[in-house]
């Protein structure tokens, strides 16, 4: 007996139901924060290099979710800004989102090359304001009393010290204070330096992120500001003449030469055994443990917060390197990428971003994933270093003009640090002459 | 009735001169229209944007925000670190300019008489000159890295136990180090386009001056020099320029440093336009610079052309 075929009408309605059917599942497996996302839509995210391995995290894990596309641009960590602004000021606006140094927002701001996020910032609960850390989150974000974006990478650093080196050298503990640590370091220069171990990696190539970062590393533990309370300038304090000092004391036994290392140089060292300290992300202890960095000091680390000036201050986390989640001020997808960044900037992004492997080179940003299980669990010493970016940070001053502010100090610490005559006192002086006429 | 003239001839006409002198004029007009246009792009535009941009507050996003004279000049006039940069990428330019020149020159000589080394040789010695900057910079500072470089290698291997040597992080020696491998990369062409100039060089004349009794510096002096000297007049005045221009190689090598012991004019105008976004100053900078590159310059192209007439 053969089977009567469905009629016209009957096949339309199994076709629509279907169809609906689709859609509402659709709908249903979409996270909240997928609504502004489409299956087949692009993003266009600007990250810098160091974030490649979180690019690809991102991307795998925003298009499971939502289906959007990402497609992540990757420029040299001192170019990000500028390739932003380009791209807004010549009109291609081919980027949507944008992950800078947060010490260029406001001049990004000032450019309209960044959106005023504010209202949407303060009008969305599901962001959760109050979990990001507060020492962050306001340097990271605001600029003249206006949100600009969401944290991305806390990226605060610390004191990696070589236990092996440490202990072969007589020393049982890593340094308390900057004295200790220039200390330590000149006496393992002094013992190992023909064989190539030496006390320490400097970062001192001259670039506000580089040669900026160990100058601020030591700006914070003597207790020093960039700015005080009212936002003037500050930069020629008796601590900052500490800092600049002790910075120079320890380039005479640093890891040849504190002028030529970077990131590559130091890391590259550090991960080769022939460094006994090195400043550097909290995430570099994910990395030593990761056997696809090559890695020959797992397991022989140890880290501590950074070393202070005197026993009597309390270590400070010193904001080096933050990034921020921004949306470029001429994208047509300004929905779309407010989904992105509030996801990215997720507490759950962030703890699986902290853990993941190999690494993305991202720190904590939040408090709850600062305080995770499974960060705590992996990585228990990062988790508590980590825990100093509670309490008081040192953040570089944002705003016009800041950037340009952090380029004079580096090139007249570099002139100092090279032997050009001036004392520590003179060449702050000059910084904070030019200081107060570029931040007021 | 026409006049007739006097052999009987029909009068003649005047030619109508102002139509095809209107066609000859149009048509000089269609054919300078490229040059003329090209030379508004590639020359007048960018000029009138960087004096618009030095005369005006400018950000990297939103140019010519506010007039503001001559502020920026007089701000760049004013800072110490220009003024030092332009005297170092003069001295700097001019060093190196005389040194890759000379060794060019030699290079090319040796070559021509080596006409067996053939053409293998000759795409050997070009290898520097095709090899991309960006490889010659990162080449050049594993070579002078103090921690296992070549340079430190050698210098262990030979007997040397105290402090490794780091050129690139002295002020005195980072500026000789970078133009080592300036010369290396650039001295090339120089041979490339002397050794042209000798292949075109009357090969009578050489062989007279020979069997006169001319051999060795003096036939370089008295035949060959002065055949070629139009050449490498020449050939120094691009060098000059190339060398003025040097960037990839600081930035890769030094960042501009130890302090500011190998900051360029160049290197401040890419930090102020794209590091710090400010580019009313950056032009500012430029102007200076272009005005130092003019005045060195021009008397070498004088002696090029003297030369070459």
């Amino acid at each position: 007996m053969s089977r009567a075929l469905p009629s016209r009408r009957a096949r339309w309605a199994a076709i629509s139901l279907a169809a609906a059917s689709a859609i509402t599942l659709s709908a249903c497996a979409s996270p909240a924060s997928g609504e502004a996302g489409a299956e087949g839509e692009e993003l266009t995210v600007l990250l810098i290099s160091s974030h490649e391995g979180a690019a690809g995290w991102l991307k795998d894990e925003y298009e499971k979710k939502t289906g959007v596309v990402i497609n992540p641009v990757i420029v040299p960590y001192d170019e990000i800004g500028a390739k932003l602004s380009l791209d807004q000021q010549s009109g291609a606006n081919t980027i949507d989102v944008a992950a800078p140094w947060y010490v260029s927002i406001g001049d990004l701001a000032a450019d309209g090359s960044i959106q005023d996020l504010t209202e949407w910032i303060e009008g969305d609960a599901e962001i959760d304001e109050g979990d990001f850390i507060p020492d962050i989150y306001d340097p990271y974000t605001l600029v003249d009393g206006k949100r600009y974006g969401l944290p991305f990478d806390g990226d605060t650093h610390v004191l990696f010290y070589n236990k092996e080196i440490l202990e072969r050298n007589g020393f049982a503990a890593p340094p308390a204070t900057w004295d200790e640590y220039v200390e330590q370091a000149a006496t393992i220069t002094t013992n190992e330096s023909g064989d190539g171990v030496y006390g320490a990696a400097v970062f001192g190539q001259k670039s506000p992120l580089i040669l900026g970062a160990s100058f601020a590393n030591r700006l914070a533990g003597f207790g020093g500001e960039f700015v005080d309370s009212t936002g003037a300038p500050s930069i020629n304090s008796a601590e900052a003449v500490a800092a600049a000092e002790s910075l120079r004391d320890i380039s005479e036994y640093a890891l040849p030469t504190p002028a030529e290392t970077a990131f590559g140089e130091g890391n590259g060292a550090w991960f080769n055994g022939k460094v006994a300290f090195i400043e550097n992300w909290t995430d570099l202890g994910v990395g030593s443990q990761d056997p696809a960095t090559g890695s020959l000091v797992a397991d022989k680390w140890g880290v501590v917060t950074l070393p202070v000036g005197d026993p009597s201050i309390a270590p400070r986390a010193s904001l080096v390197a933050g990034f921020t989640w921004v949306i470029s001020g001429n994208t047509e997808k300004t929905e779309l990428a407010k989904d992105f960044i509030k996801w990215a900037a997720s507490s759950e992004v962030n703890e699986a971003l902290l853990t993941s492997l190999p690494p993305t080179g991202i720190d904590p940003n939040r408090v709850s994933s600062l305080e995770s299980a499974s960060y705590g669990e992996l990585y228990p010493e990062l988790q508590e270093v980590n825990r100093a970016t509670l309490s008081g940070a040192l953040a570089w001053p944002t705003g016009k003009n800041a950037g340009q502010a952090a380029q004079v100090l580096v090139d007249e610490l570099a002139k100092y640090l090279s032997g050009d005559g001036s004392t520590a006192q003179e060449t702050l002086d000059r910084v904070q002459a030019k200081w107060e006429d570029l931040l007021g | 009735m026409a006049k007739s003239t006097t052999l009987g001839l029909p009068p003649v006409r005047p030619l109508p001169r102002q139509a095809p002198r209107r066609r000859a004029e149009w048509a000089h007009r269609v054919f300078a229209t490229p040059s003329v246009l090209s030379l508004l792009v590639l020359g007048a535009y960018p000029l009138i944007f960087i004096i618009a941009a030095a005369l005006s507050e400018s950000s990297l996003g939103r140019p010519f925000q506010q007039f503001v004279g001559g502020d920026n000049l007089a701000s760049a006039v004013a800072d110490t670190d220009v003024i030092a940069a332009l005297v170092r990428s003069t001295v700097y330019a001019l060093g190196v300019s005389l040194v890759s020149v000379t060794l060019g020159v030699v290079v090319a000589l040796a070559l021509h008489q080596a006409v067996a080394a053939g053409s293998f040789v000759r795409t050997l010695f070009l290898l520097p000159l095709i090899t991309p900057p960006v490889v010659v910079g990162i080449i050049w500072k594993l070579v002078f890295n103090p921690s296992g470089g070549l340079i430190d290698t050698v210098t262990r291997f030979l007997g040397h136990t105290g402090a490794p040597l780091s050129l690139l992080s002295s002020t005195d020696w980072a500026f000789p180090a970078i133009g080592v491998a300036d010369v290396w990369e650039w001295t090339p062409l120089v041979t490339l386009l002397v050794f042209a100039a000798l292949l075109g060089q009357d090969p009578e004349v050489r062989e007279a001056a020979a069997l006169d009794g001319a051999h060795g510096f003096r036939l370089f002096r008295s035949i060959t020099l002065p055949a070629i000297r139009g050449v490498v007049a020449a050939v120094f005045f691009i060098r000059l320029v190339i060398a003025f221009k040097a960037f990839d190689l600081i930035v890769l090598m030094t960042s501009g440093g130890p302090g500011q012991s190998t900051t360029t004019p160049t290197y401040l105008i890419y930090q102020a336009a794209l590091q710090q976004f400010d580019v009313g100053r950056a032009a500012a900078i430029t102007l200076l610079f272009a005005a130092v590159v003019t005045i060195v310059t021009i008397p070498v192209a004088i002696l090029t052309r003297r030369l070459q007439q």
